[in-house]
């Protein structure tokens, strides 16, 4: 019979599993991050290695280079953020012009002025294009994905070797202005920085300014190598007015005025023994932006951004003409731009500065840009005695080679490494194909760059353009490969999971339906139609619910559509208690409750972190309120501990009266013990008593906590072994208040000073909840004993919901309460302090729920004995529905919303949530089942006996 | 927004309620006329005369101006057709719309509060109007009509059983608005950062809304029955 009851509950929860996990791999790109550096002296390992006269005839360098031989002495990066394509090439290359072309116009006059050493690019920038992504992508020349394992706790540092780190490790010194997300990203790499807050969206000028005030004068300083400016006006004016729109027009103006500012500084300072001899200077977006100033996704207009290059060497380079370099010709054909993948830009610079190369850097090394600046060197020296074309070309493109060899050689080394160290490696074909190219190209390599026949003359230019295909096949090949591993969801994954999904919600149905009729054939030949009012309610609730999962705004306030739908219920509640003329009391203090749990999403919400997207949803009714009033502050320490008390109390009485088992009392007096623990605890840490805070004991009261739980739910599970009494009414109520109190005080002391407040309003919500379930049905006044209300389920859970939005979390990363997981603990063990944080996270949304599910049924005192087990199970197969229905839907909202602008900042989270959470509600089920559940008998048979 | 359904004290039971109220449809009619009329005509006097302001620009002033208009009106029309003439005056009939005004905003604001609807100093003004015209809508012509019937109050708010015109008078329009304000309030949370997502413009356009339909509807119902009525006679 047990078996009868639960199977359904271990067959969902398999099903959920292996669907999560099959849509998971299709949707979660997971990247591992390797934490190794690249050094100077590792490329004595390459093939490559710099060998005296390798870089050009006249051999020089050899001592202060490190990989490559440095091209330019300083570099100024200016970011302009949500850099459209369109913001900087010329309208002629656009059938339509916008208002908002050709607004750069001094970046323009530059790249196509006769000879000139400045060129614009298109640049090809990979999705996620969101702002903290597309930065660690510039940096570190990887993908980052979203979720990059190996992410430190909670910080967005950046652990990966990157571009700022290798030029910190190389004894550059790096000034950076602007966007404090770069102070985030990097938190000890500056030498000097002037951050601005970025987090505000409608403040187009705070990062602006600040940047325009500190960069004229920083370039006629001497202190830096690299400057970094980040501007922040266009992405915020995007956000807010769209592109098309005066602020936008204007922000690009006030742009093209501080780019004419600082080109004409960095050339008036550009002479022989000038500051900016041998400066480089670059202009780039991180990402473009749509006409509406979104931008996260993958379309062209998002990911197509530009990238401006100047050189201020003299006299101008010469991009050598024997690269087959494609471009894109304007209408007139007059200018051509090319493109250049994002992906390069990390290990181009590197290549600049001749620095080493982020290790786990996939570009490969831009030949115009390069040549922009590196080919400048080579035109010097050939001037004087060999002023031949082809030779110079050949020169340049022998040097280029040396450089792509490097290249490589660092880039098949992080394929090498990443395949043998991370989690989900690449698949060995892929591996086998990229080796034989990279073995190709090294063989020529080898044979060309043998010492006996190595003779600059001798060189031909058609040997040279070879080498470099063979490595531009190599490297485009890995690039191909890691955007299919990184970037691209698999859609087959994504289905196949979805599917699953739909069938665990049938077998959900199906086995619903199968265990009513079960119970309706017991006793209740007859049998109603089974569509109740509070069924049709409940499904609508659900549906209503699920479906607002499909828009991002509903996703944000997903606390208060819940807080709605679970008010409407209430009033629901209050119109059938009006019918019946009686709990009009409880009805009305269910939605008091509600009303005090919405003013406590409220402050939830309010307590986000400041760069949240969650924090438009202003908290307007909090008005002047000084929370560091002496008198408050000691009202507000003191209020949980008296909820503590109360709730001891109430524990007490609820066991007091004799009736309950010797274990629950155990358990009980457990759980007591614990209370007056953690009001110990509290008041020596706020040091309320006067009591000394010990640090030595901080950490012990808590542990004691976590042991006492544990060892109740050790006992727990042995009477459960053990005793296999019959189920009533009675033993049922005691085993789950025990099972409650075994849990409440790790959740309580998780959770901080608020967790007693909630608990004692998910006990006031319970209670109300299980008071008025059966309001609307005994309107027959026959008294029979029908099934379980949905509708009090779905409030259930919608309360449920409720909880983990009032306890100040919501779904994106940065609500996690990372201080939680390290109360009474102080070092690191990835296993503790993630099960102290899954307990804090959905301690009162999910695990105190789940087992405190058979109030509802309990409440029926007409049920038989035996029919409690049906009625219970019925129960939690139509808790487990509901969840399982809503995380369908999101799980759905995901796919379609894949391209979506949000879908790493709003979305994904909101899916590895609910995930979670399913995965959670279903294990806690299966494990409540066990426990709840006792051993099998033939029950079908007694109840048709003693029915009958 | 629906939160009007405790109402008043229970009194003694008064079960003829069903025999009066039989409201010709012609007087139904000319009744929700006038209630629309007027709820046309604040709007207008708001929009085109004087003020030149409308529910988006000044919610607050606007809802002021139609509760101020409209109130009366449906106070005065409704005590007309007040539950046993004989026994209550018209003036008592009026005082207890003027009455019911303030008591059902309240109930009204403090659902609307449970619901969600934003607390706070800027809001206060906008709530208030809201919440009075809300009650104009829905408790004012239950409260002239029905006076303080606990019976009548449960048979038209908690069992959705109007039997005569009247109740299907008060009945239909008072649920179309909270329906329609419940539905009202769904584009709030959206981020198309539109002027009239604001509390409580939407919630009110909604409320409106449904208060329209459920007058209209119960027009139609009073037509049927009618008809019915003459069927059956003949």
């Amino acid at each position: 019979m047990k078996w009868r009851l639960t199977w359904v509950f271990w067959a969902t929860t398999a099903l959920h599993v292996a669907a999560i996990a099959i849509f998971t791999r299709g949707f979660l790109l997971t990247r591992t991050e390797l934490p190794f550096h690249s050094g100077c002296s590792d490329v004595a390992g390459s093939p490559c290695a710099p060998r005296p006269g390798a870089a050009g005839p006249n051999g020089t360098g050899g001592s202060e280079r490190c990989w490559t031989k440095p091209a330019v002495d300083r570099v100024v990066i200016v970011v302009l953020d949500a850099l459209r394509f369109d913001f900087v090439a010329p309208s002629a290359l656009f059938k339509e012009t916008k208002p908002w072309m050709d607004r750069l116009p001094v970046l323009q006059k530059l790249a196509f002025r006769e000879g000139s050493s400045a060129k614009i690019f298109k640049a090809i920038a990979d999705p996620p294009t969101t702002s903290l992504q597309r930065l660690k992508g510039l940096t570190t020349g990887g993908l980052p994905t979203f979720v990059d394992v190996g992410n430190s706790f909670g910080a967005p540092a950046i652990t990966e070797d990157n571009l700022i780190n290798q030029l910190v490790q190389n004894g550059k010194r790096v000034l950076m202005m602007g966007d404090d997300t770069w102070v985030q990203l990097f938190p000890h790499h500056f030498k000097r920085s002037y951050p601005f807050p970025s987090f505000n969206v409608k403040d187009l000028h705070t990062v602006d300014n600040g940047c325009i005030d500190n960069l004229l004068p920083s370039l006629y300083q001497e202190d830096w190598d690299v400057l970094i400016a980040h501007f922040l006006g266009v992405d915020h004016a995007g956000h807010i007015f769209g592109v098309d729109s005066l602020p936008m027009i204007e922000k690009l103006e006030q742009y093209n005025t501080v780019l004419e500012n600082v080109i004409s500084v960095l050339e008036s300072q550009s002479g022989p023994g000038g500051l900016h001899e041998n400066t480089f200077l670059l202009v780039l977006g991180d990402h473009g932006q749509t006409l509406n100033g979104d931008h996260g996704g993958g379309s062209a207009e998002e990911v197509e951004t530009s990238i401006f290059a100047m050189s201020f060497k003299k006299p101008p380079s010469a991009i050598p003409s024997e690269l087959d370099i494609s471009c894109e010709y304007t209408l007139d054909e007059r200018f051509c731009i090319s493109s250049i993948q994002q992906l390069d830009f990390a290990v181009t610079v590197s290549a600049l500065l001749g620095i080493p190369f982020p290790f786990g850097s996939i570009g490969r090394v831009n030949p115009e840009l390069y040549a922009l600046a590196g080919g400048t060197w080579n035109m010097e020296e050939l001037k004087a005695d060999k002023p031949e074309h082809d030779l110079k070309s050949a020169e340049w493109l022998h040097n280029y080679v040396n450089v792509l060899c490097i290249n490589a050689w660092q880039v098949k080394r992080y394929i090498d490494i990443y395949s043998a160290s991370s989690l989900i490696g690449f698949s060995s074909d892929d591996l086998v194909h990229v080796a034989n190219l990279y073995a190709e190209a090294e063989a020529t390599f080898a044979q060309k760059m043998d010492p006996l026949s190595y003779n600059s003359e001798h060189i031909k230019l058609s040997t040279l353009k070879r080498q470099i295909n063979a490595y531009f096949r190599f490297l485009a090949s890995v690039a191909e490969l890691a955007r299919s591993k990184w970037t691209e969801f698999n859609l087959t994954f994504m289905g196949i999971g979805l599917g699953m999904m739909l069938v665990s919600l049938l077998v959900h149905v199906l086995a619903i339906k199968m265990v009513n009729e079960l119970h309706n054939g017991s006793f209740n030949p007859s049998g109603n139609s089974g569509i109740s009012f509070g069924l049709i309610y409940a499904f609508f609730i659900v549906v209503i619910r699920a479906c607002s999962l499909l828009s991002n705004s509903y996703i944000l306030e997903e606390g208060k559509v819940a807080n709605f739908l679970l008010a409407t219920a209430g009033v629901a509640k209050i119109r059938y208690s009006i019918i019946k003329r009686k709990m009009i009391f409880e009805a009305c203090l269910f939605l008091i409750l509600i009303c005090l749990l919405r003013f406590t999403i409220e402050i939830g919400l309010s307590k986000q972190a400041a760069t949240s997207a969650f924090l438009h949803s202003s908290t307007s009714w909090m008005i002047g309120i000084d929370f560091n009033h002496p008198v408050l502050v000691y009202i507000l320490q003191l209020l949980p501990m008296l909820a503590l008390i109360g709730l001891a109390y109430l524990l007490y009485k609820s066991t007091a009266d004799g009736s309950s088992q010797r274990i629950c009392r155990i358990v009980v007096m457990g759980t007591i013990a614990s209370y007056v623990l953690i009001v110990v605890h509290w008041a020596s840490e706020s040091n309320m008593l006067g009591l000394a805070q010990i640090n030595a004991a901080r950490n012990v009261i808590p542990r004691i906590i976590y042991a006492i739980g544990i060892g109740q739910m050790l006992l727990l599970a042995f009477s459960q072994l053990c005793n296999g009494s019959t189920v009533d009414n009675r033993s049922l109520f005691s085993k789950t208040v025990s099972m409650l109190s075994a849990w409440s005080p790790t959740v309580t002391i998780l959770s901080g000073k608020q967790g007693p407040l909630i608990t004692l309003a998910s006990i006031l919500g319970g209670y109300c909840i299980v008071m008025l379930q059966n309001i609307e049905e005994e309107s027959d006044g026959t008294a029979k004993p029908s099934v379980v209300n949905p509708l009090s389920v779905t409030e259930w859970s919608l309360l449920a919901l409720s909880m983990f939005f009032c306890t100040g979390h919501w779904c994106a990363f940065d609500g996690l309460r990372y201080g939680a997981a390290f109360i009474g603990f102080d070092e690191f063990v990835l296993i503790r302090q993630a099960i102290l944080l899954t307990i804090e996270t959905f301690g009162f949304s999910h695990i105190i729920p789940v087992f405190g599910l058979p109030f509802l049924v309990l409440r029926r005192k007409l049920f038989a004995q035996k029919e409690l087990l049906v009625q219970l199970s019925l129960a939690y197969m139509m808790f487990g529905l509901i969840m399982a229905a809503t995380v369908t839907v999101t799980i759905l909202c995901v796919m379609i919303q894949r391209r979506h602008l949000m879908v790493w900042g709003l979305f994904a989270p909101k899916f590895v949530f609910d995930v979670a959470g399913l995965v959670l509600t279903d294990v806690l089920i299966c494990l409540a089942s066990l426990y709840y559940f006792c051993r099998p008998e033939d029950h079908r048979l007694e109840i048709n006996t003693s029915r009958r | 927004m629906g939160e009007t359904r405790k109402k008043t004290k229970p009194k003694a039971s008064d079960d003829e309620a069903s025999a009066t109220g039989g409201l010709a449809s012609p007087h139904a009619f000319s009744l929700h006329l006038a209630c629309g009329l007027s709820l046309a005509a604040a709007l207008w006097i708001a929009g085109a005369g004087g003020e030149s302001v409308d529910l988006v620009s000044d919610p607050s002033r606007t809802l002021r101006l139609v509760w101020v208009i409209e109130c009366p009106i449906a106070i005065l029309l409704y005590s007309l057709a007040r539950e046993r003439p004989a026994q209550t005056s018209y003036i008592r009939a009026v005082v207890r719309g003027a009455l019911a005004l303030p008591a059902g905003a309240m109930v009204n604001a403090l659902g609307a509060i449970a619901l969600g609807a934003p607390v706070g100093t800027q809001y206060l003004a906008k709530t208030i109007n809201w919440s009075l015209v809300m009650s104009t809508w829905i408790v004012v012509p239950a409260a002239c009509v029905f006076g303080a019937s606990w019976n009548s109050w449960q048979r038209i708010f908690a069992f959705t059983k109007p039997i005569s015109s009247i109740d299907f008078m008060i009945c239909l329009p008072a649920h179309g608005a909270i329906i329609g304000a419940w539905f009202g309030a769904w584009p709030m949370p959206l981020d198309w950062e539109r002027p009239w997502q604001e509390w409580p413009i939407c919630v009110s356009y909604g409320a409106m809304i449904g208060y329209l339909v459920g007058m209209v509807a119960s027009l139609g119902f009073i037509l049927l029955r009618h008809g019915h009525d003459h069927v059956k006679i003949d």
